[in-house]
């Protein structure tokens, strides 16, 4: 077994991976190729943040200047990959909990708290995506610019969107525990 | 009404809900109750794009996964063991060491005893130290060096105290500065004892060879500015914290992938996505939190868990000595960074009216962390430990405790001569 860093964080959260069996088909493929965008764009929004810090600092100390619109995006992006990886991390409920007590949960009894848990969380993302997605709305209506010519609404237009799809990926994930449930109690 | 929803949520956080979820319910029920639109929540959130030093988060993590990733630990044993392996007790003194720099770089997240552990557990048992003493050494360094620059938990203090608003004397850079001695002391108990510890048992010494040195030197020649990079850079003020971040990340990418050829492109997708789903899961917390703190201070909580406090603990001592039971108690419970967003905004106020420095406290709380690492029965490096090293969880137990009691000391001495945190600011 390779240790990753990875693996390191499964460690370190103690959350059971929920991927379930490889299929490949029609939606499985969807869902990957989607994924796969969501990789780049992660990748993509890291390595242009690294290439704008240090341009600027070298812009700086060489050249005693700077865009003047970088450290705003470079803030931005902050926020961005953030989020991003945050929905990442809800892919396989991968989030920060406290595991004192679940972890020694009886199989049975811990089936049930998932699947709670992920009933709880997707109403609450759902709550957040909702109230984010009227401010973002109220932003665009004031208009304010942001970063050189993007709006700031542009900008905050990450966070309903974030919550949106992490709130989607713990209702899918509540239908998975579900699923677990019922298939025990059948048998 | 309020007090059932408290405690539904305290029980929900506890069945393994994640954290961000119960943190936005939290401050959602409160901003509810105080009548104020829900909408502020992703103000609070949009926050992070406003913070310029949490740029150092995400560049700092992604170049501590790469030099997790690639032959840097190997390197960087060779390097020490080369300089400081001719001493008494050498090859402990090394891993202490090394341990304490990788774990300032990567974040302790385990990664320390997975991949140092690996090199210095065999090593250890190689040249002479009992298996008991190598494993409980290995499973205490997985969080030495919590207290060095540019430690993530460290910067990760400094950007919430600053959030809180007290007087700009806690800058990152103070930090970093008043964590070196701390950690010295830390690293010099553990030294003495383990040379203490194998009194009886007598480990060959091996010489100086300037040839090991030297080939030792030209290995690792690319990653030997690295430190000087962080530590130079920030102490002149020719780099800002997050400056300094940006150079290291460029420069460890940059080396690892394209000059020691350790990493291919298409393994560097892999690290750049876990490193940043760590990196989301903190600033999700971290985001949401900012909400939340805003709500607990206009609800005047730390002053009135002050007023409370005060009935009972008279004197700052015995507010420290509180202090630092209920913190080893958290840190074996809590994974540090969700400790720090969400302990750091209820306990500095209170800290700061019994006259507590803020940038001490910071360390305390940290130094209590790292031993909380390794508490048993639930401390995180003693699993990953056992593990690592497969072996039962019960002897990973025996073998850390006594390190545990020097590193206890130690926190001891920090928490109670504050000077050995702010000589070297003031």
């Amino acid at each position: 077994m390779k240790w990753t860093p990875s693996l390191i964080i499964f460690i370190q959260i103690h959350k059971p991976k929920m991927t379930s069996k490889k299929k490949t088909g029609f939606p499985q493929n969807i869902v990957a190729f989607l994924q796969k965008i969501e990789d780049g764009i992660l990748i993509g929004l890291l390595l242009l943040m690294i290439f704008i810090a240090v341009l600027q600092i070298f812009l700086r100390n060489l050249f005693d200047s700077g865009i003047l619109w970088g450290d705003p995006l470079v803030r931005t992006l902050v926020l961005w990959i953030g989020l991003i990886g945050a929905m990442i991390a809800s892919r396989d409920n991968h989030h920060i909990s406290i595991d004192v007590i679940s972890r020694y949960l009886p199989n049975q009894i811990k089936k049930f708290t998932d699947f709670m848990m992920s009933i709880f969380t997707t109403g609450v993302c759902a709550v957040m995506a909702y109230y984010s997605f009227l401010f973002v709305m109220m932003e665009k209506d004031d208009g304010a610019l942001a970063v050189a010519a993007i709006p700031a609404w542009v900008c905050e237009s990450i966070i309903p969107v974030s919550f949106f799809i992490i709130s989607i990926r713990y209702l899918i994930f509540s239908f998975t525990c579900f699923t677990k449930l019922f298939k025990r109690i059948g048998q | 009404m309020i007090v059932l929803l408290i405690i539904l949520l305290i029980l929900f956080a506890l069945l393994g809900a994640p954290l961000f979820s119960i943190i936005i319910a939290a401050a959602m029920t409160g901003f509810y109750y105080g009548d104020i639109d829900l909408s502020v929540m992703a103000i609070e959130l949009f926050r992070i794009a406003d913070t310029p030093i949490l740029l150092a988060l995400p560049l700092f993590t992604f170049a501590g996964y790469i030099l997790a990733e690639s032959n840097t630990s190997k390197r960087l044993v060779k390097l020490t063991q080369a300089f400081f392996g001719w001493m008494p007790g050498g090859l402990a003194i090394v891993a202490f060491i090394v341990c304490a720099l990788f774990t300032a770089f990567t974040g302790a997240s385990g990664v320390t005893i997975v991949a140092m552990g690996a090199l210095l557990y065999p090593a250890l048992k190689e040249s002479g130290y009992k298996d008991k003493f190598s494993l409980g050494l290995v499973t205490t360094s997985g969080s030495l060096g919590l207290l060095l620059p540019p430690s993530l938990p460290l910067i990760l203090y400094g950007v919430i105290a600053q959030q809180m608003g007290s007087s700009d004397e806690i800058s990152i850079e103070n930090l970093f500065i008043a964590g070196i001695l701390p950690a010295i002391l830390m690293i010099m108990l553990l030294s003495s004892w383990s040379i203490w510890a194998n009194r009886k048992n007598r480990i060959p010494l091996i010489s100086f060879s300037f040839k090991m040195a030297f080939s030792a030197v030209r290995e690792a020649i690319w990653e030997i500015p690295l430190p000087f990079f962080v530590f130079i850079g920030i102490y002149s003020g020719f780099f800002a914290v997050s400056e300094a971040a940006a150079v290291t990340a460029m420069y460890v990418l940059i080396v690892e992938v394209f000059i020691y050829k350790e990493i291919k492109l298409s393994h560097l997708t892999g690290i750049i996505r876990e490193s940043m789903v760590m990196v989301g899961g903190i600033l999700l917390i971290l985001g949401v939190s900012l909400g939340f703190t805003n709500f607990l201070i206009d609800a005047e909580v730390p002053m009135k868990l002050f007023n409370i406090c005060q009935t009972f603990v008279a004197s700052k001592l015995v507010f420290l000595i509180l202090l630092n039971i209920f913190l080893l108690i958290l840190g074996a419970m809590l994974d540090i960074f969700s400790a720090i967003i969400i302990m750091v905004p209820l306990m500095l106020p209170v800290a700061l009216e019994y006259g507590v420095d803020p940038v001490h406290l910071g360390i305390i709380f940290l130094a209590n962390m790292q031993i909380g690492y390794f508490t048993p029965p639930v401390g995180m490096n003693l699993f990953i430990a056992g593990y690592r090293f497969n072996k039962p969880i019960v002897d990973i137990y025996k073998a850390t405790i006594p390190f545990m009691l020097v590193l206890l000391l130690a926190v001891l001495l920090i928490t109670y001569l504050p000077w050995l945190s702010l000589f070297l600011i003031s």
